[in-house]
């Protein structure tokens, strides 16, 4: 073999080794790809042809009874950005358009690497102009912000949500899990160019929130509103809350309050003004919780509507403690007991029947627990345990002080009255099937007591304030001064009140009125009940319920027949009204039995002439 | 005839199998312009339904009844009615 074939042969021995070499790193390369690196690889893979995104699910909708829209969600433009792509040379435009400081946005930047957040929900305006600067790791988002269109007037209702889309206060919070539905995930698979291709397939489906409707009306929530405030400026008065129910079914159709906030723009409020205070305060009810003192009474059997009851001259000592009525009263019956609204005649009623009877239709009617009507924040009132009532506490919450309600509940109780004794829970959600519904106090006794409440807003009663012309309501107003820091009652700060049903034969609301610290006067005959008015003249019409002329022509008989006030020449009484004749009977000392309503047809005896004082005169009454 | 029976035998082959490719890469361009268009139409959908939700607001925000009860007394003079004249209501 000649050097020249040596050479030749050692060359080709070095490429075969070098092949040989080559072949054995591939071979190695391509045992660590399939098996080694296997997994890591075939991730990396599916990541590049395959692309999952998050799908938020929008909020439900919150409307009124009629459909109409109390909050919506839609969606706004944010700006984010990848903070370490962001050049720093850009900064300030990027801060300007953005109308930020610069150091506050260095400062957004500079907080973590990765995504953040730089405006949220903003106007698609200022999202274009920010996008228009081009700027390298700037990027748009989607979020979903709500919106109130009714803004104050159902604010402390509705609540609001969070930049998160959580609810954080009101309905928003308290239906939360209804509302918010769940993000999904969706995965859909990319052409090289990285567009999306058809047929994505859901990883997890969004779970769309689900939309509320309330029993609450629109309309009759911002005319209690706008009659709230106008009451309420009027009176200079510190707050005020306003609660209308339905009593046949218990559907809140308003709760109002004022000082209202926006909840479109609620970092602008203090925490403490984004409380639904028809729910969230209470108040010590004052006079408008004698009806339930009466109705224990009745119930007791002790005493009849013609119970005639001596009421001291204005002051009576109970233990250590002297009573006293605003009104000096002698001899007062029942129905004029409320009508002049007497502490001492309620005090010696709740004395005589004893506390457990007050204590427990108390706590049948509702009071000292919550409604669970669904928002957060209710308070459950309160109401002492019955071993904490001596004969002082009896005789002061017979009148509605030691205790204190809010304003649902006092409407709930109101509406045992107008719905004939049975109670039904209040509910704020349309399609909430009705509770089982309960006998609190019985029908027959409701009526008369709704007699005497009717009574109570006639021209001799504390209420006349608050009587839309054309219509027959009953109601009952309260007056009750609050209690300072160490417990004492203050002398120059007072809470008015007016609870009432309309119209009074087949109730179709029942509302309360709360002011807080009147400054004009104290009273609820004159603070609250022309509040209550205001808002009866305008949604009874809006319900369907028409003001009747008789109605009319009756009140405007009654200022006559007050003055009349005489015993007929006859000695009979047919012809006039019970609210006539009541007040013969009480002028005279006579002790009255009714039956029946409307006008007197008969009485027992035929003429009253001849009876004394403290004699009964019985009367039956037609329409 | 049997060249051309040989050339055929060659050709139809590589005809059905061009016929193939260009059928696959038109396939390709279908099912390209068939996921713009249903991305387009999606996003569509999206901003009219958008559309929808926010000219509902526009409407809910109109026809507040304290705006609209401002218009009515400021700008038409309007006032309630008396109870009176409430025939039917």
């Amino acid at each position: 073999m000649s050097k020249a074939d040596i050479f030749i042969r050692r060359r080709i021995e070095t490429v075969a080794g070098l092949l040989a070499l080559g072949l054995s790193l591939l071979a190695i390369r391509a045992i660590d790809l399939q098996w080694l690196q296997k997994d890591q690889l075939t991730d990396l893979a599916e990541k590049q042809r395959y692309r999952q995104f998050e799908v938020v699910a929008p909020r439900g909708t919150i409307t009124d009874r009629n459909g109409k829209i109390l909050a919506e969600s839609i969606e706004v433009p944010s700006i984010a950005a990848i903070s370490e792509e962001v050049p720093s040379d850009r900064i300030p435009e990027l801060a300007k358009t953005l109308a930020i400081q610069v150091g506050e946005l260095r400062q957004k930047l500079k907080e973590r690497s990765g995504f953040v957040w730089l405006a949220r929900q903003i106007t698609p305006d200022q999202a274009q102009a920010v996008m228009a600067l081009n700027i390298p790791g700037v990027r748009q988002e989607t979020e979903w912000r709500r919106y109130n269109p009714l803004g104050p007037e159902t604010g402390h209702l509705i609540g609001f949500v969070g930049l998160d889309g959580d609810g954080l206060e009101g309905l928003e919070h308290s239906l939360n899990a209804k509302l918010a539905g769940e993000p999904g995930i969706r995965q859909v698979s990319r052409d090289a160019r990285g567009h999306s291709l058809p047929g994505g397939t859901w990883l997890r489906e969004p779970v769309p929130g689900k939309p509320v409707r309330l029993s609450l009306d629109a309309t009759i929530q911002s005319i209690a509103y706008a009659a709230l405030a106008e009451g309420i400026r009027s009176q200079h008065a510190k707050s005020g809350s306003v609660a209308i129910m339905r009593p046949s079914d218990g559907a809140v159709l308003a709760l109002a309050n004022w000082p209202g906030y926006n909840p479109n723009d609620f970092r602008r409020y203090k925490p403490g003004e984004w409380r639904n205070r028809a729910i969230t305060d209470v108040f010590e009810p004052g006079s408008t919780l004698k009806p339930f003192t009466v109705a224990a009474a009745l119930m007791s059997g002790r005493w009849h509507p013609d119970s005639r009851i001596y009421c001291e001259k204005g002051a009576m000592q109970v233990a250590d403690h002297v009573i006293h009525d605003d009104h000096p009263e002698g001899w007062l019956d029942i129905p004029n007991l409320l009508a002049k609204s007497s502490n001492i005649g309620a005090a010696k009623l709740a004395l005589d029947i004893g506390p457990s009877k007050l204590y427990d239709l108390l706590g049948e009617a509702g009071f000292g627990q919550r409604t669970h009507i669904g928002i957060s924040g209710e308070s459950p009132g309160i109401v002492p345990p019955l071993e904490r009532w001596g004969p002082v506490e009896t005789a002061n919450i017979a009148f509605g002080q030691g205790i204190a309600v809010t304003p649902l509940q006092l409407a709930t109780a109101f509406s045992i009255l107008a719905n004939g004794g049975e109670l039904v829970r209040p509910h704020i959600l349309a399609d909430e099937p009705a509770d089982e519904v309960r006998q609190v106090i019985p029908a027959a006794i409701t009526h008369q007591i709704l007699g005497m409440l009717e009574y109570a807003t006639s021209a001799d009663g504390t209420g006349s304030l608050a009587v839309p012309v054309g219509y027959r309501i009953g109601g009952k107003t309260g007056t009750a001064q609050k209690v300072d820091k160490n417990g004492e009652y203050t002398k120059d700060r007072f809470t008015a009140v007016f609870a009432g049903v309309a119209p009074i034969d087949h109730p179709k609301i029942v509302m309360v009125v709360v002011v807080d610290e009147p400054q004009e006067s104290i009273y609820g005959g004159q603070v609250a009940a022309p509040i209550f008015r205001k808002i009866a003249e305008n949604i009874l019409p809006y319900l369907g319920v028409s003001p009747q002329i008789e109605n009319d022509k009756v009140w405007r008989a009654t200022p006559i027949a007050a003055d009349a006030g005489q015993l007929p020449a006859s000695g009979s009484l047919a012809g006039l009204s019970l609210r006539e004749v009541r007040r013969i009977a009480a002028d005279h000392g006579l002790q009255l039995t009714v039956h029946g309503s409307g006008w007197v047809v008969r009485q027992s005896p035929a003429s009253i002439n001849p009876l004394r004082e403290g004699d009964r005169v019985e009367v039956w009454l037609h329409d | 005839m049997n060249r051309l029976a040989h050339k055929l035998f060659w050709l139809l082959p590589a005809l059905a199998i061009a016929l193939l490719a260009v059928g696959q890469v038109w396939l390709s361009h279908l099912r390209y312009e068939t996921s713009q268009a249903s991305q387009k139409l999606q996003e569509e959908k999206k901003s009219v339904a958008a559309d929808v939700t926010q000219l509902g607001l526009e409407v809910a925000s109109l026809t507040r009844p304290e705006r609209l009860r401002r218009i009515a007394n400021d700008k038409l003079g309007m006032q309630p009615p008396h109870p009176m004249q409430v025939v039917r209501p």
